[in-house]
């Protein structure tokens, strides 16, 4: 049995862990009590409602929209609308990505296989584009779903990139300054939704390119970091476009 | 098929509904709430660039978790404003180099002194806590707030208001219990 001063304690340490004050190990400590306990909880509840308030004080302030879109990238959503498919399907991904250096080749299979089985589908506009690197390998191909407004861009590779640093998506249109996309990967594809402003600009005369750049992002909302590949859009590559196009008017459900 | 279209829903319908993986309710959970949270990230980050990191963590978080608000224990709202302050609280944590170390005085009032809440939109508890805080002895109500928004332990509040450990703590420690004295009545 706790005594009174035991619980008096146990408050006061709830009420320091809301306020922030514990040391990591402490904060640790207090989380596995709430977790084990419902009464910790409750009392720790107690000290939130009364503390937290407290947060009203800051002046609201509107994130940039990159952060929204970056938030559905990662959590592999396309459009509010559509729900799900095999655009979606992070194990297809994965199974194309498997074996990274036959990436090309085993997506292209896939999409042959599925274009043998398949009627033709009725056209799609579909844009791609692949980004080289200087040393004229291809870093990231990129397909653009137009009507759905997402991109997929999937590393041809893994590649490498320095420690602490992440790929970052830009389209650049001809002659003009260089918009966000959103954070790609070194290793995996990466499914990205496409605002209207981007949309609108997604053409031949622009370009893709990946700049490297601190977690999150470039902080200055243009390239910081060195433009490590690049690429022009265009159609997509005949037989891609059907295929891919099947593929997303069959998608099954999504698995739970 | 949601029909209550002219009723705007509740923050706990919106986390309800996003439990249900229903995307268009966590966009407006999203848009209603981030503006504030993200108000509170670039405050006690004091950084955009990891403000916005720690704000994508958690809403990714409020996705995934969504099923473990519990609305008998807490307002959905403070449901997310402790799962934004908690990342906030870990990652000043595990970088302990970016943490302030600019001298304070807690005995004195700031030149900005905060006061009551003028907004209008200001919550009643806001209102409340306020006036309790306003009660205290301005070096027991300091700390609290310099705590709050900093995110920083004892130890480094100790060492930027340059008095001892044990001082430090029993200021806040007093004024956490004299704030529950005062909030319950």
């Amino acid at each position: 049995m706790n005594t009174p001063a035991d619980e008096s304690a146990d408050d006061l340490r709830y009420a320091e862990y809301v306020l922030g004050v514990l040391e990591a190990d402490e904060r640790a400590a207090v989380e596995r009590e709430l977790a084990a306990s419902s009464a910790a909880a409750a009392t720790e509840a107690q000290w939130r409602e009364r503390l937290l308030p407290l947060a009203e004080q800051v002046a609201p302030q509107a994130p940039p929209e990159r952060l929204w879109v970056r938030i559905r990238a990662a959590l592999d959503f396309d459009s509010a609308r559509s729900g799900r498919g095999l655009w979606d399907n992070l194990r297809l991904w994965h199974w194309l990505t498997l074996g990274s250096g036959a990436l090309l080749a085993g997506a292209c299979a896939a999409l042959v296989f599925i274009l043998v089985h398949r009627a033709a589908a009725p056209p799609i506009p579909f844009m791609a584009a692949t980004m080289t690197e200087h040393n004229g390998q291809v870093g990231w191909t990129a397909t653009m779903d137009i009507r759905q407004a997402r991109m997929v861009v999937v590393p041809a590779a893994p590649q490498t990139v320095q420690p602490g640093r992440t790929p970052e998506l830009w389209l650049v249109p001809a002659g003009g300054r260089p918009i966000a996309v959103g954070l790609i990967s070194t290793h995996a594809p990466i499914t990205l939704a496409l605002s209207a402003n981007l949309v609108a600009r997604l053409g031949p005369s622009a370009h893709l390119a990946v700049s490297i750049e601190p977690p999150g992002g470039s902080p200055t909302g243009e390239p910081t970091g060195p433009v490590v590949a690049v690429g022009a859009i265009g159609a997509a590559p005949a037989g891609i476009v059907p295929a891919t196009a099947q593929l997303l008017r069959t998608a099954p459900q999504r698995p739970a | 098929m949601n029909d209550t279209c002219t009723d705007p829903e509740t923050l706990e319908q919106l986390l309800a509904r996003t439990a249900m993986r229903d995307r268009a309710a966590f966009e407006q959970l999203y848009r209603q709430t981030s503006p504030r949270l993200f108000g509170l990230c670039v405050r006690m980050m004091r950084d955009q660039g990891e403000a916005e990191e720690v704000l994508q963590e958690a809403f990714i978080t409020v996705w995934r978790r969504a099923e473990t608000y519990n609305p008998t224990l807490a307002s959905a709202n403070t449901w997310l404003t402790t799962l934004v302050r908690n990342r906030i609280i870990d990652r000043l944590r595990q970088r302990r180099e970016n943490t302030s170390t600019e001298a304070i005085d807690l005995e004195r009032v700031p030149d900005e002194a905060h006061g009551p809440a003028v907004r209008a939109e200001a919550s009643e508890d806001y209102v409340r806590l306020e006036r309790c805080l306003g009660q205290l002895d301005v070096k027991y109500s300091r700390s609290v707030r310099e705590a709050f928004f900093t995110g920083a332990t004892y130890k480094e509040l100790a060492m930027r208001a340059q008095v001892p450990l044990a001082t430090l703590k029993s200021w806040i420690r007093r004024a956490l219990m004299q704030l529950r004295t005062c909030l319950e009545t």
